[in-house]
């Protein structure tokens, strides 16, 4: 076993698990943080992606123990009470999620390609999601919401 | 049907923002691996090494000593416990569907889909064996170490090696792999057609097998109550929903269906391939009963690649009868559907022999169909089943007898278009078709495409070293589905409208756009409507979704409950005011009285109800056979880098006739997946095996190409609301069409492209080695490109 | 995935005690080809040893006509830095191509490497460029380094540093990605420095590979044309569902000549 400490939507958890736990097993299963989901097993469709120190990571291509000391953001530690993160709102906005299963993990890549370029180009956000699949939506409204959030993002500071 | 008046109808055509949105943005939604249970155990598969292999011997002994391993359990457990195979309701049954028989024209056999099969593993990946054991971990070990043997026999991967004879045979009961040959159309009046024609084009097609590819991989929770007997399974499906899933997974089990509760909340994606059961979740709640404890089961994606319903795999000959002026004649075409192992559905199939003649006025036609086992997995329906294969061939082969006879290919099509004076037009197999304005779609589509732009960006791109190429298709599809829909209304007096249906969504909106429904045919804020789904519990009738029925089903079953639910309120405000029920309107949403000055909402009636210890609350059922037919076109333009072969979809434009659109934000969503998943089959998506061992060498997302957000066109897309006349509300249906259409239109787009060098024809998926390859056969002279990929077929061999 | 031992070693000698003392024991470094490994159980680790914590891994400095870049490096950082992109601007461009964000967040240049996936974008680099390898205990040069598919010469034990890239005069990779993976189905790396021509082919063989026919060609004469007759025997070549022997030997010829071209066309900045 093994003993990590992590601070998951700024709050310290800390708990023994077996080394070869993931993160998003650890993130999942000893949290209850069921936001961020599995969509495939060789790290291509993204819907694993948190925020680690606010890079953008695939969960189920990290062991627990390599975030020991990390600071995790989910899904689930986006939205304030009742009232949606602007990415969050622009999604819905722009009805940018059907099912809703890739969806997590496409705002998690977002808020970094965000961060990293405050008022991305449409092919900044196609390049920029390349680590995300979606067999809803064909893009087109998940490039529009990431376009959106961006500028409501920048309005808000 | 009498029309709902619309004049009222404020919700109705709003781009109403997503009920279901909170809950996924925020990471609260339900999938089928979001439910655990204190004491659960876990169960894995062991799957079958062998495409086509007799099973000789299990031997589980190690395994079953091996750490935490509660069980292993194999097909003959599964006998010695009476299991039944699953009924898959394989062969279409509704009034309109098409009728197709066995050989000779008996009933069809469609195998026997036993839960684990203890004769044969008939595909690749098939489960022969289960492991149940406290972590997953542990039940994987112990499913490596279960030793079986097998005698391998030669596998079947093509339909056309089934039928040879001394093919080996997928199952004793069809000793030559056929377990469907109908014929449609009359026969007599083609050949005559044919006879007299000045021109004939006839070609072959394949269209590949793919994958509808979810991103939320099978997974589901299984348990089982002692003490009352009943069982649960927390799971995400689709397609035909939980009240028939329930009947099927109970009747596989040899239980009483009341015992069993289906949960399926939030499902991540589906596109056809859940709407079948799956033999894990069944043996998940057998095993629940069998060791006492809850089983979780969760697929791998590789697991989910190997073994999860596939689509399409049509191989189509077909062939069109012309006079000289460009009119079409008659039409002849014989389809061979691949159905895998074991038959889960016929549905493509018969979906498809009714519109081989598309949008157009074909006045004779006839179809041989037919179905073919062999060991690859059992083919479902997938968005928009049997529609994108015949509208590929039909749509190709105009393009081709345009290119032949010197047409201009958009003026070969309006020639022969079915005008709207014409409908209700049947076509020459018999199918009934609703209403449409193909034209009208057709200069819509070039519209927003741009058409006149074409030949500028053709240039520009020629500059850049780029063949341009300008496609187009027509499409036309049937939406029938599941005839029953029942509406469960009930106000309650805290002021909520209940609306319990028997849908099953997967990213449809059905929680807004059934709300939105409700809210104007009751007159009702959108806020206070609940659509409640997906629970067994409180979901007893209904259809599910699949084939476009939802929207139009269950609007058609609320329009149908409204007014019993109105009359109720007026009895009631009756009561209240003391005044003759005659003496009270519904008007603008509130019940009134002339005789009385005080007036009521729906909610405040439903206080006074409770007050009275009543309840506003009606059940309604509805059975609605007639099909209708959803229509459109798409324009696209390609890109090819002719060194590489490396295609560039550009330009994406489509136009959909959905009838009355509810929800147009929702609807143009799902016409842009719709058209994603038909890129994927024309220019990324297909199964390859080895042809060594049968073992699929495309099983995870780095082998098999899907589009992507850099490999999609920005997409254009209108709506066309031609109102259905066969529904109180005028609907047709959204979210397979564009599938249907794009296919065409991008192979279309790509042999314009390429025309230069003589190439006709390109196989799907036209992938950059199909496209280089098929620019150095032209090159060198070689016809191989205008040949189908899959072997030829006699007429009634 | 089997159960391991985890260790987080602080120095790169106590990484190779601990790695030395296992049964099997694996080094991990960011992960991004081991963890999918373990998962599937290809790879089956008793010790599991994370060089994480090991300081002077990761870093990119400039030393005269070198470029040495840390092996703990993200593909984020080689591909966003300026002093990538200032040095050896289509190293900067070919990881920022590799993968994708998420993953290049995680996959470092030593894991990367190390695993010496045969259609990898990484190797082509190293090669072309005439790169060095260093690890804890020598310098291995990259041609001898990159031995057969997901092999390489590195010994039991011995822990990549940093790799040192000679600036070229000019360099330019092009790559045709299979659009699954987005790994290389052909990729060609051409660099050249003080007249000499390097070109390396990642994707087409078991083993990323030197051209050496072009090489002398383009020694002669650094353009396209000059390339334009050579043509790769199909033989030897990678034959999967993606490419036959003689596509890939054709898009060696295209993605070179596209590769001469676009490194003529960016000399080497001041």
């Amino acid at each position: 076993m093994a003993r990590v400490s992590i601070k998951v939507n700024g709050k310290d958890e800390a708990c023994e698990i077996k080394p070869r736990t993931l993160l998003v097993e650890f993130l999942r299963d000893h949290l209850g943080l069921t936001g961020t989901h599995v969509g495939c097993d060789t790290t291509q469709c993204g819907c694993c992606i948190v925020l680690i120190d606010g890079k953008a990571v695939n969960s189920c291509t990290m062991l627990a123990v390599q975030a020991n000391g990390a600071d995790v953001t989910t899904i689930e530690g986006l939205a304030d009470g009742g009232k949606l993160h602007p990415m969050q709102a622009a999604f819905r906005e722009h009805h940018a999620l059907q099912c809703g299963f890739c969806t997590p993990g496409f705002i998690m890549s977002a808020l970094e390609l965000v961060a990293k370029k405050k008022n991305p180009t449409e092919a900044d956000i196609r390049y920029g999601l390349l680590g995300n699949m979606c067999r809803c939506t064909g893009y087109e409204n998940i490039i529009k919401a990431v376009k959106a959030g961006a500028e409501a993002m920048a309005r808000v500071g | 049907m009498n029309q709902v008046d619309a004049s009222s109808f404020h919700e109705i055509g709003r781009s109403v923002r997503r009920k279901e949105d909170f809950r996924l943005l925020t990471g609260k939604g339900h999938f089928a691996d979001d439910y655990n249970m204190p004491g659960q155990a876990w169960t894995v598969m062991v799957r079958s090494p062998h495409a086509h292999a007799r099973i000789v011997r299990i031997d589980a002994a190690k395994a079953r000593a091996m750490p935490g391993v509660l069980a292993v359990f194999s097909g003959a457990d599964c006998a010695a416990d009476g299991l039944r195979p699953f009924n898959h309701n394989a062969v279409p049954s509704t009034k309109y569907d098409m009728k197709l028989t066995g050989p000779g024209g008996g009933s069809v056999f469609v195998g026997r889909h036993m839960l684990l099969p203890a004769d044969k593993a008939r595909y690749f990946g098939e489960a022969v064996a289960m492991v149940v054991a406290e972590s997953r971990e542990q039940a994987e070990d112990a499913a490596d170490a279960v030793a079986v043997d097998y005698e391998p026999l030669r596998f079947l991967e093509r339909t056309e090696d089934a039928v040879v004879p001394g093919a080996p045979a997928v199952w004793d009961e069809a000793p030559n792999n056929v377990l469907v040959d109908a014929f449609f159309g009359d026969h007599a009046a083609t050949e005559r057609a044919f006879a007299a024609a000045d021109h004939v084009i006839g070609h072959e097609f394949h269209v590949g097998r793919i994958m509808p590819l979810p991103l939320e991989p099978r997974a589901g929770l299984a348990h089982y109550d002692a003490a009352s007997g009943n069982y649960t399974l927390y799971f995400s499906t689709g397609g035909p929903g939980i009240v028939r899933q329930r009947r099927q997974f109970a009747a596989a089990l040899a239980i009483d269906q009341e015992k069993l509760r289906l949960v399926a909340l939030d499902t991540g994606g589906n596109f056809g391939t859940k709407n079948r059961p799956y033999v894990e979740h069944a043996l998940a709640l057998w095993a629940a009963r069998k060791l006492g404890r809850p089983i979780k089961y969760r697929a791998t994606r590789h697991e989910s690649m190997l073994t999860e319903y596939q689509g399409r795999d049509l191989a189509t000959k077909v062939e069109l009868a012309m006079r000289k002026d460009g009119r079409f004649l008659a039409m002849r075409a014989e389809n061979v559907m691949n159905v895998g192992a074991h038959c889960v559905s016929l549905s493509p199939l018969a979906k498809g022999a009714g519109l081989i003649t598309g949008s157009y006025d074909i006045p004779a036609a006839t179809l041989r169909a037919r179905g073919i086992f062999t060991n690859t997995v059992p083919n479902n329906v997938m968005r928009s089943s049997g529609r994108p294969e015949v509208t590929f061939a039909i749509e190709r082969l105009i393009d081709m007898a345009a290119a032949e006879f010197g047409f201009d290919r958009i003026a070969l099509r309006r020639q022969n278009l079915i005008r709207p004076e014409q409908f209700p037009y049947t076509n020459a197999v018999g199918s009934t078709y609703d209403s449409a304005t193909f034209e009208a779609n057709m200069d819509l589509g070039m519209k927003i495409a741009d058409w006149g732009g074409y030949e500028k960006r053709r240039q520009e791109a020629a500059a850049r070293g780029r063949l341009r190429g300008l496609g187009f298709a027509n499409y036309i599809e049937s939406s029938t589905g599941s005839p029953r829909e029942r509406a469960e209304i009930t106000v309650t007096p805290t002021g909520r409208v209940e609306v319990v249906l028997g849908t099953q969504p997967s990213g449809q909106s059905h929680e807004t756009s059934f709300a939105q429904v409700a809210a104007d045919l009751l007159c009702v804020p959108i806020d206070n409507v609940e659509i409640i789904l997906g629970d067994t519990e409180v979901v007893k009738e209904g259809g599910g979704s699949h084939s476009g029925r939802s929207m139009r089903h269950a609007a058609t079953v609320l329009s149908l409950a409204a007014p019993e639910l109105i009359e109720q309120g007026k009895a009631l405000a009756a009561d209240i005011l003391g005044v003759a029920p005659a003496d009270v309107d519904f008007a603008a949403g509130r019940f009134v009285s002339t005789r009385a000055n005080r007036t009521f909402d729906f909610l405040e009636l439903a206080k006074e109800a409770q007050a009275r210890g009543g309840v506003l609350k009606v059940v309604k059922d509805n059975e609605m056979h007639t099909p209708v037919f959803p229509n459109g076109c798409a324009v696209c333009e390609v890109e090819v880098d002719p060194a590489t072969g490396r295609v560039h979809l550009t330009r994406y434009a489509a136009v959909d006739d959905v009838g009355r659109c509810i929800n147009p934000m929702t609807v143009d969503g799902q016409t842009h997946g719709s058209i994603a998943h038909g890129v994927g089959e024309a220019l990324f998506e297909q199964i390859c095996l080895d042809p060594a061992s049968g073992r699929p060498l495309t099983e995870s997302f780095e082998e098999y190409g899907m589009p992507s957000s850099t490999t999609l066109p920005p997409l254009t897309t209108e709506i066309v609301e031609v109102l259905s006349p066969t529904n109180p509300l005028g609907i047709k249906s959204g979210s397979e069409g564009a599938t249907a259409g794009a296919p065409a239109a991008i192979i279309s787009g790509l042999v314009d492209a390429l025309k230069d060098f003589g190439i006709r024809d390109i196989a799907m998926p036209a992938t950059p080695l199909a496209v280089w390859q098929a620019i150095e056969n032209a090159k060198a002279g070689s016809q191989a490109n205008n040949k189908a990929r899959h072997g030829s077929w006699k007429w009634r061999a | 995935m089997d159960d391991f031992n985890y260790h987080e070693p602080r120095t790169l000698a106590e990484a190779a005690v601990v790695l030395h003392a296992a049964r099997n024991g694996v080094y991990i470094a960011g992960g991004m080809s081991l963890i999918p490994a373990l998962k599937h159980r290809r790879v089956r680790p008793s010790d599991l040893i994370d060089l994480r914590l090991i300081d002077g891994l990761a870093g990119i400095r400039r030393e005269a006509d070198t470029l040495v870049i840390g092996a703990m490096t993200k593909h984020a950082d080689v591909a966003g830095l300026d002093i990538v992109r200032n040095s050896i601007p289509d190293l900067a461009r070919l990881v920022g191509e590799m993968a994708d964000p998420s993953v290049r967040n995680r996959a470092t240049l030593g894991g990367s490497i190390a695993h010496a996936d045969p259609a990898s974008d990484y190797p082509p680099a190293l090669l072309a460029l005439e790169a060095i390898i260093v690890t804890d205990t020598r310098r291995i040069a990259a041609a001898e380094f990159f031995t057969g598919p997901f092999t390489t010469g590195l010994r039991k034990g011995e822990i990549i540093t940093a790799v040192n890239f000679p600036i070229p005069d000019n360099a330019a990779y092009v790559k045709f990605a299979n659009v699954a993976s987005r790994y290389a189905i052909v990729g060609v790396f051409v660099a050249r420095r003080a007249g000499k021509v390097c070109v390396a082919v990642t994707g087409a063989k078991p083993c990323v590979f030197r051209f050496g026919e072009m090489e002398r060609a383009l020694e002669n004469s650094f353009t396209p044309d000059a390339i334009k007759a050579i043509v790769m025997s199909a033989q030897g070549l990678t034959a999967d569902i993606h490419g036959t022997p003689e596509y890939r030997a054709h898009l060696i010829g295209v993605m070179a000549q596209r590769a001469v071209a676009s490194a003529a066309a960016k000399p080497r900045p001041a």
